[in-house]
């Protein structure tokens, strides 16, 4: 069971961006990443969308798969800018290792 | 894949104790000013980030990294934060062959020949040249990075630098984009390429050029080493993706993963050579883990520098 945080994409603006919300979802990001694995970053950003913090959380040691080549960031037809979404999301979870 | 946290404390704790992320005091890292006749006084600081100093660290790190990568080994990894930085870090230096280190002061040097032969007015401090941090800032650990970053800035503006050349697209993008956020204070950021003014020379040699991601797509200036090369009679190769679509060369997933960094290299590196052209890159990072996966690839300094010796 996985709790949602309806705040959570307001949440992080903390650690730099909030256009996650921009996203939707056409997986532009997920086809030009070059590592090619399991609809990255467009899962992630979803869990942003429905509040799912604690799912990033869990699988958190996947964002540093991101090579921050920022490919999906120059493709991205909202500019929703994942790459720096997810290197949001990295300052999140040093944070909170951090805290812990 | 490594634990990203065990790797983060590992490098945070190093740049926190030493400035140096592998905990290698710099003035052991920082040696090719030494053989090299450099200006004291200039308009511009000559500043390296350290860099292409730290490929051949890199390049020894990395190989025991994935020689562990997912075995029971691993796990020790950790325990390595809580070891003296400078211990390990002189480890690390002292199993580092002096070949390599020697190969990369090379591609320094050759850079400070470029900028003399380009009449530009540069000079050399090594006490302000610092290691930027991006890598922090790449792993998400910003409170180090920004701690880091303020150290480096009040050290150069307090000595007067107000203008850099820049020799890496990290560092380059670190203090061109992130520093003036973070700290406050602005330099005028210059990568060394263009300030390249060599007489023309007629040369008959084709080169496939291998963007990197900061060059071509976060700073858009892939045209500019294009375009010295064009002027020295060096042609190069179409490449599948290039500029602002470039592809990464696997480089930054290193440190966490080194199978990560090759499964995404090799797709570069096949891409690279289809072109049939020696590899040339502009990045040590991307120099370093192309090299690893057995390309035969150059840095541009030394294709710019052989036209010097010509």
């Amino acid at each position: 069971m996985t709790a949602l945080n309806p705040d959570f994409a307001e949440e992080m603006m903390k650690y730099g961006e909030d256009t996650a919300l921009a996203c939707f979802n056409c997986g532009t990001c997920s086809a030009i990443c070059p590592l090619l694995h399991d609809h990255f970053p467009r899962k992630l950003i979803r869990y942003i969308q429905i509040g799912a913090k604690d799912r990033i959380l869990e699988n958190a040691a996947e964002l540093w798969k991101c090579l921050h080549c920022g490919l999906c960031t120059q493709t991205c037809p909202r500019e929703a800018n994942p790459g720096e979404i997810i290197l949001s999301l990295k300052r999140m979870a040093v944070e909170n290792w951090r805290k812990s | 894949m490594y634990r990203p946290r065990d790797i983060i404390e590992t490098i945070a704790g190093n740049l926190r104790r030493t400035r140096n992320p592998f905990g290698i005091p710099n003035t052991l890292v920082n040696r090719w000013w030494k053989d090299a006749d450099l200006p004291k006084n200039g308009e511009a600081l000559l500043f390296t980030g350290l860099m292409y100093q730290f490929v051949p660290y890199i390049e020894t790190a990395t190989g025991y990294l994935a020689k562990f990568e997912d075995t029971p080994w691993a796990e020790y990894l950790r325990y390595a934060r809580w070891a003296p930085s400078t211990l390990s870090g002189l480890g690390l230096a002292l199993i580092t062959p002096g070949r390599d280190k020697r190969k990369f002061n090379r591609t320094l040097q050759n850079i400070a020949r470029i900028l003399t032969a380009s009449r530009a007015s540069f000079y050399y401090r090594p006490e302000l040249d610092q290691y930027s941090g991006v890598l922090l800032y790449d792993l998400g650990d910003q409170k180090t990075f920004e701690n880091h970053a303020h150290w480096v800035a009040r050290r150069l503006t307090s000595a007067g630098v107000k203008k850099l050349i820049t020799v890496d697209p990290h560092t380059t993008y670190a203090l061109k984009e992130l520093y003036p956020k973070i700290t406050g204070a602005h330099f005028e950021v210059t990568p060394y390429f263009e300030k390249i003014r060599i007489p023309a020379r007629k040369t008959d040699r084709t080169v496939t050029l291998h963007d990197p991601c900061f060059y071509g797509r976060y700073l858009g200036l892939s045209d500019v080493p294009a375009r010295a090369l064009a002027a020295l009679g060096i042609q190069c190769r179409k490449v599948e993706q290039s500029g602002a679509f470039t592809h990464c060369c696997g480089g930054p997933a290193e440190s966490i993963s080194p199978k990560l960094a090759g499964e995404v290299g090799g797709r570069r590196l096949a891409q690279l050579s289809a072109p049939g052209a020696p590899i040339v890159a502009m990045c040590p990072i991307c120099l370093g883990n192309l090299r690893k996966l057995g390309a035969d690839v150059e840095d541009l300094s030394s294709i710019l520098a052989e036209n010097l010796a010509a």
